[in-house]
């Protein structure tokens, strides 16, 4: 078994008894109970990856079959666990990452009364990510794809007592759904071609097929939805940003660290899909960069410190996308990994600010925290460093290796756009660092009041601050690791890391370094307060993330409800008014015939019938 | 044997029943349905068995029960159902009501296992008759009019049932020159063109009454409103399903060939259907209403299933049944639950109970999560088989029936969340005792163990499906 199903298996465990013991146990000890198991997982994602890195580089693939799932209507579908080098990073990732933010989480929801539920629902959300990273078929793999959806609407819904958080935590799950139906579609599609859905037996039959046909297509457009929606890609991106709803080492676990990042993991693994619908990677590209950019002018007037976190997310995935989609492979991992460690960064930094704050979000309450949380700025400022690609900060690189494949590969137009968000990300991060740590205190009294978080909370931001630092020189090593992933099977000749033109080298970090100088000269000599320009157009529709949630509402909610109320009324209404005059019809029928007859409607009715069988029996022997 | 015990337990032990004290009628209900589980599960350890003894010669109606793989586990269903909506019912209704939900187990199981069409047509009619007395007797308000409603709907639909009933089996003997009712040998009948649409659909309306499926559900509002939940939940987990098994049971070997030529259709028509029940279950204040027509939509799903003529359509239906039949009983259960905490079905808003009722809170959303199809549960399952069934040639359905699912997804939370979820402007309600644990309990984990391990079903189910889905593509279905 190699440890695959004990990785699995011990969040699992952890959600569980959790979840069964919550109300009797000691309430700190959920916390500590859980943080130990996804510990022991890591321990033995570790394990199982060594296991790998001693199978010779053709052979680095351990396969589990479990039990069958679905047998009786072709071949049958298992629970089939596959672990390979992409598999495995993933796997150190959530539970390395999600480790640490276990561990944080023990000090941030220490004076929750219901921590037990949260950190079952953590537990459930480890366990579903690693079942959707480790299914060695597409409907496993759906299977952990739902589950972490309903993790993350558990999470976000954590406080069920907001309005705000339910109605997150609602939209996060339909939005989500959209999702799952592509992939169901998608699989389908392709189980009835290949009368298979493990990735084995369909990449082996793609190596065959040539690309263009509109087949491939349109399940390639169908997986790539369940892709736009888990990793929040525009248009489907409004619920990633009411997703911050939820306690904070949420949003860095599920909605930046990791589950954000199944759609990128998901095109990657389908990288012999993508070569067969050349269309569809760059629509990959294309959708990515777009949502890079949009998201970062969107992100330069929010005025919450989780918001803007959270549009640098939405940006920081269209990257992924971009690397993805051109088919700079590894680039795009290489990215995912670095995003893990300076996102969770930031928003376990964010998380100790509005700890430390009680609760205050608004950036525009904050100014000068340096003094007060010394190391939680310190971690803040490398992890932001490292997102605005100031090399050698960890973002620097996996950022450039994307842009210089997305050049390489003749993308300019893409590559120009990701060029000058990577300057607009350096704009709005430092706008918010500063905002947050320097300048003079907004408001007196918060300030007065704050503290660095306990130890339990800066430790893993220290360490995931040291991570954003040095993430950058792992790339060597994940470009060897993560060779025999890409090569498997025909589709991604340009996987390996290539390093670009030195001129965009130049240009992007040329394009950080200026917008950090603007950004100091506006927020630190000039100290324009945080609301600025948020009154007028551009800023108010910029902060409205030019109204992409007032349009869905307008193109799906109102008309959908619409057409619910209509139904209701009118439609509805009609059959069963029809149905009363119907019934009241034959019963003052059978009550009038009563006198007549023995006076059951039932009886008369009945032979009425067997009357009609009569004559109808007799015409048909006729005929 | 095993059939007989099928049967006789509880149309004995409802007897029985009535002998006892109106107190004790509960424990008596609760142990006959418990010895049903005991022989269902002999029968499902054993090789199914079947009974088959002539009945009325001169008709050649036969007494015969077979527990195929299409009928097996909607007996395992029935008696599962039955023995949970016994606990769940207050042991004050008296022997009276107890006596009927017996009865209505034994109509149930000789319906399912009924393979000869007179007999099917009996036991068709005799499970009207336990449900028009639980309704007119132990309902709301309204109950008189919905048992009424319901009894005239669904009699207008069985008598012209009989008609096709007996014409099927005139026309059998007119080219063979026996009398039989046997299904399996009603096949391939030489019906005239003009003739064959109307047997069809005398057949098809009944079926669509009893499921029911729009625009023939004019008696579910008020029933399953109006009925005590442990009613509806069987009304909606296990007698829904008798409409649409029709179709698998009898329309499948008999009309065979024209339901290959009708599927385009009868497929949109379903679809309308699903749409209608999805668009309904949104909009709705009460909260039985919301699941009502969430049942109403998911019915619609397999009859999509069954429309498809594809094995993994069938045997999705086929599965989806079963898992539908545990999930919506179990929610209308508990929305039961709820309506007695509350003293009302509205919700609007958010109305909080989680406060006082955590654990409630939990079981709720979980029933929930199944019935809207999360991956994992076995709602999903069924609905990934009807969809591979879809779309091999019907992709348009599967992207309807995509559309539906992210609807359902939609209604089932803001069912959930309206009742459960915000801040409480109300006393805190009670959570859930000890009692009803003991049955959601064992219920959250048989449907946890069918969402993980459908094979259980589908492996069982496959062999003797395979002949209705074999003869289903000999008649011009693919895969």
């Amino acid at each position: 078994m190699q440890g695959l199903t004990e990785i699995l298996i011990l969040p699992l465990i952890g959600a569980v008894t959790i979840g069964a013991f919550k109300s009797v146990a000691p309430r700190r000890l959920a916390g500590i109970w859980a943080t130990v198991l996804v510990l022991a997982s890591f321990v033995f994602a570790v394990v199982a990856d060594l296991h790998l890195a001693g199978l010779t580089a053709g052979h680095r693939e351990i396969t589990v079959t479990l039990f069958n799932w679905v047998t009786g209507f072709g071949p049958p579908i298992a629970w089939n666990l596959y672990l390979d080098p992409l598999s495995g990073i993933w796997l150190l990732i959530i539970t390395g990452v999600g480790g640490l933010i276990h561990l944080y989480a023990n000090g941030y929801m220490a004076d929750d009364p219901d921590q037990g539920r949260f950190f079952g629902y953590f537990n459930l959300f480890i366990f579903s990510m690693l079942l959707l990273v480790l299914a060695g078929n597409l409907l496993i793999l759906l299977i952990g794809w739902g589950l972490v959806g309903l993790a993350s609407y558990l999470l976000i819904g954590f406080w069920y007592q907001r309005p705000s958080a339910v109605r997150a935590a609602k939209k996060a799950l339909v939005m989500n759904t959209v999702g799952d139906v592509g992939i169901l579609i998608g699989l389908a599609l392709l189980y009835v071609r290949y009368h298979a859905v493990t990735y084995s037996a369909l990449f082996g039959a793609f190596s065959h097929a040539s690309p263009g046909s509109p087949f491939f297509g349109w399940v390639a457009i169908l997986l790539y939805i369940g892709a736009m929606a888990k990793s929040a890609q525009f248009p489907l991106s409004g619920w990633l940003v009411d997703a911050m709803e939820g306690p904070t080492p949420v949003s860095a676990l599920i909605h930046a660290a990791t589950m954000v990042t199944a759609g990128v993991y998901l095109m990657a693994r389908l990288y012999p899909l993508l070569r067969l619908a050349p269309g569809v990677a760059y629509a990959v590209a294309a959708i990515g960069t777009f949502t890079a950019i949009y998201a970062a002018s969107a992100a330069f007037f929010q005025q919450d410190i989780k918001k803007v976190l959270a549009y640098s997310t939405l940006s920081q995935l269209g990257y992924m996308f971009l690397g993805v989609g051109v088919g700079a492979y590894t680039a795009g991992v290489f990215h995912f990994m670095t995003h893990a460690f300076f996102k969770a960064c930031l928003f376990l930094a964010a998380g100790s600010v509005i700890h430390g704050l009680g609760g205050e979000q608004d950036i525009g309450q904050m100014g000068g925290l340096y003094k007060k949380m010394p190391w939680t700025m310190v971690s803040f400022l490398a992890a932001t460093l490292a997102i605005s690609g100031i090399p050698p900060f960890a973002g620097f690189y996996s950022k450039e290796a994307i842009l210089g494949q997305a050049f390489n590969s003749g993308h300019d137009l893409l590559w120009m756009v990701g060029v000058i968000t990577a300057g607009m990300t350096s704009f709005y991060m430092f706008r918010l660092f500063f905002l947050t740590f320097f300048g003079t205190p907004r408001n007196t009294d918060l300030y007065q009041h704050a503290h660095e978080a306990p130890a339990v909370m800066t430790v893993p931001v220290i360490a995931l601050g040291v991570l954003s630092v040095i993430g950058g020189f792992f790339g060597p090593w994940l470009n060897h690791w993560l060779r025999p992933a890409f090569t498997a099977y025909p589709g991604a000749p340009h996987a390996a890391l290539e390093s670009g033109p030195t001129v965009g080298t130049v240009l992007a970090v040329g394009l950080a370094v200026v917008a950090f100088v603007v950004a100091y000269a506006l927020y630190i000599r000039r100290a324009v307060p945080a609301r600025a320009g948020i009154e007028r157009w551009p800023g108010r529709w910029m902060l409205a993330a030019y109204g992409l949630d007032t349009g869905w509402r307008d193109v799906a909610v109102v008309p959908l409800m619409a057409a619910g109320t209509w139904v209701r009324r009118q439609l509805d209404r009609g059959i069963l008014t029809a149905v009363v005059g119907v019934a009241n019809g034959i019963w003052l029928w059978a009550e009038d015939l009563r006198p007549i007859q023995s006076g059951y409607v039932r009886r008369y009715a009945l032979s009425i019938m067997v009357g009609l069988a009569v004559v109808l029996a007799y015409s048909l022997m006729k005929a | 044997m095993l059939w007989i015990g099928l049967l006789g337990i509880p149309l004995v032990g409802a007897l029985v029943v009535l002998l006892l004290s109106e107190r004790a009628a509960k424990v008596g209900a609760a142990v006959v349905a418990a010895l049903e589980i005991g022989v269902f599960a002999a029968l499902l350890g054993g090789a199914a068995p079947s009974l088959n003894l002539a009945w009325i010669p001169a008709w050649g109606v036969r007494l015969h029960f077979a527990a195929d793989g299409l009928a097996l586990f909607l007996l395992g269903l029935t008696a599962v159902m039955t023995l949970v909506a016994i606990c769940a019912s207050k042991a004050s209704y008296g022997r009276a009501y107890f006596f009927w939900i017996l009865f209505m187990e034994f109509a149930s199981m000789g319906l399912f296992g009924a393979v000869d069409l007179f007999l099917f047509y009996i036991f068709w009619e005799a499970v009207l008759i336990p449900i028009f007395f639980l309704l007119t007797g132990w309902s709301g308000e309204k109950g008189r009019a919905a048992g009424l409603k319901w009894l005239i709907m669904n009699l207008f639909g069985s008598l012209f049932m009989l008609i096709g009933v007996v014409a099927v089996a005139v026309i059998h003997n007119q080219t063979t020159g026996s009398l039989s009712f046997e299904i399996s040998q009603l096949t391939n009948l030489p019906v005239s063109s003009f003739a064959a649409p109307w047997l069809f659909g005398v057949f098809a309306l009944a079926f669509a009454i009893k499921a029911p499926l729009w625009p023939f559900h004019g008696w579910m509002p008020d029933a399953y409103g109006e009925a005590p939940a442990p009613v509806t939940a069987l009304l909606a987990g296990v007698l829904s399903k008798a409409g649409v098994f029709g179709f698998l049971r009898v329309m499948l070997p008999i009309f065979g060939a024209e339901l290959h030529a009708y599927r385009t259709g009868l497929m949109i028509w379903v679809a309308v259907s699903l749409v209608y029940g999805a668009l309904m279950a949104l909009r709705q204040t009460d909260m039985k209403m919301v699941s009502a027509y969430a049942s109403l939509s998911h019915l619609s799903m397999i009859a999509l299933g069954i429309f498809s003529l594809t094995a993994a359509g069938i045997l999705g239906a086929t599965f989806l049944m079963v898992a539908h039949g545990l999930m919506v009983g179990s929610l209308f259960l508990i929305l039961g639950v709820v309506e007695e905490r509350l003293g009302g079905r509205e919700f609007n808003g958010l109305m909080g109970l989680n406060r006082g009722a955590p654990r409630l809170a939990t079981y709720f959303l979980f029933f929930a999560l199944a019935t809207l199809g999360l991956p994992g549960l076995p709602g999903f399952a069924g609905e990934y088989m009807i969809m591979q069934g879809l779309v091999v040639h019907a992709v348009g359905f599967a992207v309807v029936a995509g559309v539906v699912l992210i609807v359902a997804a939609w209604y089932m939370v803001r069912l959930f969340q309206g009742i459960m979820q915000g801040r409480p402007d109300h006393p805190a309600v009670a959570d859930v005792n000890v009692g009803q644990v003991a049955w959601l309990v064992p219920l959250a984990i048989l449907v946890a163990v069918i969402g993980v391990w459908p094979a259980g079903i589908t492996g069982h189910a496959v062999p003797s499906l395979y002949h209705a889905v074999h003869f289903a593509v000999a008649q011009g279905g693919i895969n």
